[in-house]
């Protein structure tokens, strides 16, 4: 079996979204996220970010007061008071030494535990979004897309909380608190640093933002040549060996990673510019403050201790100012990340805002919603009528007209050989995709995206076994799955051998790392899902090339049981081993 | 892990060039910040004595920074030249960061594939090469941040760190005391937290992970859920997920945020000490205002690099490992056939014997082929057939002198004018022979076409190849009836202009075109072979 993708890293390079940008309307995602859209969807309350912020605030705010102060009380000493005149500064001095570090620390706990939550918060919406979407898109995502969008993208778009949001909040009120120091000290004094504190920042973010820009531009183009070049240079190793090639394949990559060096070149040097303008900026801001402070001091009457405050603050002011290039960046990459996430989420089904309300204690009451649906369409007319019916995707040749009609406890065979169009067929049957020609309908009402799992289920020939137990894999089905019905299931199907070979039986947990099942075994358990699937009428899509006799044995077995429960189920498939199974044959072969 | 890899500056020229430039530059910086504050000192020290500076504060430093600074006229120049070249020194850093680290990790990208592409078949085929793809690209440019923000940091740790202790020292004792008992507090106190969050987050990341792969599982499964109409239940279980993800992730980062908390504290608290005694001892006439102001604006600046390379050593950490895995790359042995440099042999005409070849399986548990012997003639078709796994293809990969023999010979030619692929130039002898595999790769072109495509356009070159020796593995395994024959009697009329044809197979057509039948057998290791033999 296909291995689980573990690694969310694995696609983040590979950035380009594959399936088309979904048109996102009104009810879906919102088309561009700002930081307030972010936050929203994310369920971050503001109150969590301002505590991040305080926090961050009170942790460089002790610097600052620490250098305040300490300046004050040199300056007092040289006025040679009694020890007792000292005795507040000293403390403070003090209580700003241990704030700092106690203040950073809450500051990263709240700060963390706000983006991980709002992770998961998320996570939680995008899966529904991408679960409840158009059933045609939903079924033809890649496997690696989704897990590289809802892992490692959702995890960027959450540093954005701790590693930009928060840093530029903490850096916009402490430089306040500085300037507001100052401004109390001197008021021309702090102006300039009001003036150098905001151009640092602005020039600063804005130079850094143009790097990031740069560097994406650019160098995206460039790391996709240097990954190519790479690839083809020790995959095809032997073959470029063998024809002489390999030292044109080992150019090809000096070349790529020279555009890859250019490229960061490029973005390099906005990007020291912008530590230069910090740099500069805070130099700026200490000349000032001194001259000032000086000059205030002999002409005007400054008294000594509040010149020491205005000169040596600068020295402190622009620790938080010197986070904001990299906060720009964690902006860029986590914007970037959410424009990814975005293309994946696609519109939402009309009655999807519903589901999402209730996502949190609401489960059972959907799934009884679900059970009352099925068992509304169960009670009637269950005759599956194809009516001249032709699939196709956009731009294909349409498949050959079928029509027939397949009563409750029927089992329909469609064959053809490979590429002709059995599986668009099977999806039009389910009302994924819209038929070409002809209709679908189950008991004279048509089949839609909405009937979808409820009255008709579909087993895709790459269907996923969770990894979890085998009960739990078969619960995937129907909910309400007893470990008897289970085991009855399985023994239909002739797992009953594997399930008794089995120490923990039921509880026997499959998947990556775990119990790795053959492809036969695989085949089976999904046919059990759709044993047990509460849905009348069931499309199985029969990969195999070539069934063997265990294959054709066990959908024998499953036919019969479908006719026992009295539901119908369709089965694609290559071999023609199938005729003796089911009730009728449809062939899509052209001849 | 080592914050310098040795192995990385040794190998690596740009790299050893810019530690080095940084270490310089951190000196420059350190002077800068040492002028800076002794300046500061002299000019406020003018506004905060009570009566008229007499003496000089900065002792024998003044010679560096002369008393007539503390006029602002003559001293304000002199601090924005300070301040100038501090920005000259932060850009010249910056831009040299950025261009030795691109350098560094073009350079051993392309050393390390250089040595991958010589690491044969055999590793290849373990899947290795993928790996090393990730690690050269992904992987090596998360050293930039590890070039251009760590390594200065650690250079300025070097450097600011040692040299404003001294000036300390020499400004003021007491002071420069309390500094040299709390700066090894710091690395001290981070090994000891990082021990323990190494031995915690242990149980934590076992944990991540298995929730973090259930999530990824349910997500995986999306389109099946939804196949079934069941998609509406798990929103609440990756809800679920999460966060009892988070709740471990905080679990260990409570720990891991110590280190942290214990770096702040120690730097922090020593500045405000240094502070504090300092006030008091000046009341008691033991310091003078200049002394005091230069030794409270340097005492930061010695803890400052050591909290920033704490700050940047976990953004360079990934970084860091990617170099670790491709130099190790580097350490190992390539695959080596032949001699190279050695004797050329023209293989037309001549005919291939293989003498009791054996090559021993990855895991070397079986010999596959095991003691092959036979001779391909010039002009005939050869074919090895047996079951898979015996050795057909491996038998290929030694003829075309792409993998060596763990035993036995490959010979071009017969008696005492025989020339041994052992003493060959491999290179010249493969470029004789037409290998085509059962999955070409055809390089970027190729990547738009089939498999079959791609089989028929490898078998299109070879046969056009004109080169002396066809090596063809299970050429008509995905071919239909009549492609099948057309290239069996394209390989009749190849042998029958004196190439010497040699096919791995099944197919009974091509097994019934054949001249010579030769059955591949493997056996399991009887005796332990030797890794270089």
């Amino acid at each position: 079996m296909t291995p689980t993708p573990r690694a969310p890293h694995a696609a983040r390079r590979g950035g380009s979204p594959s399936s088309a940008a979904g048109s996102a309307s009104s009810s879906a995602a919102p088309a561009r996220l700002d930081v307030r859209g972010l936050l929203r969807e994310a369920e971050v309350r503001p109150l969590r970010i301002a505590m991040s912020i305080g926090a961050g605030t009170m942790a460089l705010g002790s610097a600052i007061g620490l250098a305040a102060v300490a300046a004050w009380l040199i300056a007092e000493a040289a006025q040679m008071p009694s020890p007792a005149a000292l005795g507040i500064a000293a403390v403070a001095v003090r209580f700003f030494g241990i704030a700092r570090g106690v203040f950073r620390y809450l500051e990263r706990l709240v700060s963390h535990d706000t983006a991980l939550s709002g992770v998961v918060a998320l996570r939680t919406r995008t899966y529904d979004r991408v679960a409840q979407s158009d059933a045609s898109r939903v079924l033809s995502l890649k496997r690696g897309d989704i897990v590289a969008r809802m892992g490692g993208d959702i995890d960027a778009m959450g540093d954005a909380v701790v590693r930009s949001i928060i840093p530029l909040g903490v850096a916009a009120t402490v430089g306040l608190i500085a300037v507001a120091i100052t401004t109390a000290c001197l008021p021309i004094a702090g102006l300039a640093l009001a003036v150098c504190l905001t151009a640092a920042a602005m020039l600063g973010g804005a130079l850094t933002w143009r790097s990031a820009k740069l560097a994406a531009d650019a160098g995206t183009e460039a790391a996709a040549r240097v990954s190519t070049a790479t690839l083809e240079a020790i995959e095809g190793a032997i073959e470029n060996r063998m024809w002489g090639r390999r030292e044109e394949a080992l150019a090809e990559l000096r070349a790529a990673d020279l555009d890859a060096e250019h490229a960061s070149e490029l973005a390099a040097r906005p990007a020291a510019w912008a530590a230069a303008v910090i740099q500069a900026s805070q130099g700026v801001a200490l000349v000032f403050a001194l001259w000032l402070a000086v000059t205030a001091a002999h002409h005007a009457g400054l008294p000594p201790t509040t010149a020491a405050v205005v000169a040596l603050l600068p020295l402190s002011a622009f620790e938080a100012v010197s986070a904001v290039p990299a906060a720009v960046v964690q902006a860029f990459r986590s914007a970037a990340a959410a424009r990814r996430v975005l293309a994946v989420t696609p519109e939402v089904d009309g009655d999807s805002r519903e589901g999402e309300r209730d996502q949190d204690g609401g489960d059972s009451r959907g799934a009884a919603a679900d059970t009352a649906t099925s068992l509304a369409v169960v009670s009637g007319d269950l005759t599956l009528r194809l009516d001249g019916l032709s699939a196709a995707w956009p731009e294909m040749t349409p498949t050959k007209p079928v029509t027939t009609a397949l009563s409750p406890g029927g089992a329909l065979g469609i064959v053809g050989r490979s590429g002709i169009g059995k599986t668009t067929l099977l999806l039009t049957v389910a009302g994924v995709l819209p038929p070409t020609a002809g209709s679908v309908t189950v008991g004279g009402a048509p089949v839609t995206k909405a009937t979808l799992g409820h009255t008709i289920a579909i087993t895709p020939e790459d269907a996923h076994i969770f990894g979890t137990t085998i009960l739990e894999n078969l619960r995937v089905a129907r909910g309400d799955v007893t470990r008897s019905e289970a085991v009855d299931a399985l023994d239909a199907v002739g797992l009953a051998p594997w399930l008794a070979s089995l120490q923990a039986g039921l509880d026997t947990i499959l998947g990556a790392g775990s119990l790795t099942v053959s492809g036969g075994e695989r085949r089976r358990l999904l046919l059990v899902r759709a044993l047990l699937s509460p849905a009348p009428v069931h499309l199985i899509d029969e990969p195999a090339e070539h069934l063997d006799a265990d294959g054709i044995d066990a959908l024998r077995s499953l036919v019969l049981a479908m006719k026992a429960a009295g539901k119908s189920i369709v089965i694609v498939t290559h071999d023609l081993g199938i005729l003796d199974v089911v009730d009728e044959v449809v062939s899509l072969d052209v001849d | 892990m080592k914050p310098i890899d040795p192995r990385l500056i040794a190998r690596i020229g740009p790299a050893r060039r810019y530690v080095a430039v940084t270490a310089a530059l951190g000196f420059l910086t350190a002077f800068t910040i040492l002028i800076q504050a002794l300046l500061v000192a002299r000019m406020l020290a003018v506004v905060l004595a009570p009566s008229a500076l007499t003496e000089d504060g900065l002792g024998p430093l003044g010679r560096i920074v002369p008393l007539d600074a503390r006029n602002l006229a003559k001293g304000l120049p002199l601090l924005v030249a300070v301040v100038v070249a501090r920005v000259v020194i932060v850009w010249v850093q910056e831009r040299l960061a950025h261009r030795a680290g691109t350098k560094v990790i073009s350079e051993l990208r392309e050393a390390v594939v250089d040595h991958a592409a010589s690491m044969g078949p055999r590793w290849l085929a373990t899947g290795k090469g993928t790996e090393v793809v990730t690690t050269v690209t992904r992987g090596l440019d998360g050293l930039l941040p590890y070039f251009v923000r760590y390594l200065p940091q650690l250079m300025l740790a070097a450097t600011v760190t040692p040299l404003m202790f001294v000036v300390v020292l020499g400004l003021d004792r007491r002071s420069a005391l309390i500094v040299a008992l709390t700066v090894p507090l710091v690395p001290l106190f981070m090994i000891l937290v990082g021990l323990e969050t190494r031995r915690r987050s242990q149980k934590h990341l076992d944990a991540m992970e298995r929730l973090g792969a259930r999530t990824l599982d349910l997500i995986a499964g999306v389109p099946t859920l939804r196949a079934l109409g069941r998609e509406r239940g798990p929103a609440a279980r990756v809800r679920d997920l999460g966060n009892a993800a988070r709740k471990a992730t905080m679990g260990s980062l409570r720990i891991a945020f110590m280190s942290g908390f214990v770096l702040e504290l120690i730097t922090t608290l020593s500045v405000a000490l240094v502070a504090v005694t300092l006030g008091f001892r000046m009341i008691q006439g033991g310091v003078s205002i200049e002394t005091a102001l230069a030794v409270l604006v340097l005492a930061p600046e010695v803890y400052l690099p050591l909290r920033n390379v704490g700050t940047h050593f976990h953004a360079s950490a990934d970084g860091m490992a990617a170099a670790d895995g491709a130099l190790s790359l580097l350490d190992q042995e390539p695959v080596r056939v032949g001699t190279p440099g050695g004797r050329t042999v023209e293989l037309e005409g001549l005919p291939l014997v293989f003498d009791s070849v054996s090559v021993a399986t990855p895991d070397r548990t079986r010999l596959a082929p095991s003691g092959l012997t036979f001779t391909a003639a010039p002009g005939a078709i050869t074919v090895l057939c047996g079951p898979n796994g015996e050795g057909k293809s491996t038998a290929l990969l030694a003829i075309a002198g792409l993998l060596p023999p763990d035993s036995g010979a490959i010979f071009a030619g017969h008696g005492g004018a025989a020339v041994d692929l052992a003493d060959a130039d491999a290179d010249s002898w493969a470029a004789q022979c037409a290998w085509v595999p059962q999955r070409p790769e055809l390089g970027i072109e190729g990547r738009s076409l089939s498999l079959g495509q791609r089989q028929m356009v490898a078998y299109d070159r070879a046969l056009t190849s004109g080169r002396s020796v066809f090596l063809l593995d299970e050429p008509t395994a995905h071919l239909d009836g009549a492609a099948r024959e057309r290239l069996v009697a394209r390989l009749v009329k190849a042998a029958r202009e004196g190439v010497t044809v040699i096919v791995a197979t099944h197919d009974p057509l091509v097994i019934a075109a054949a001249d010579l039948v030769v059955d591949v057998r493997a056996t399991h290791t009887a005796v332990a072979l030797g890794a270089g033999s």
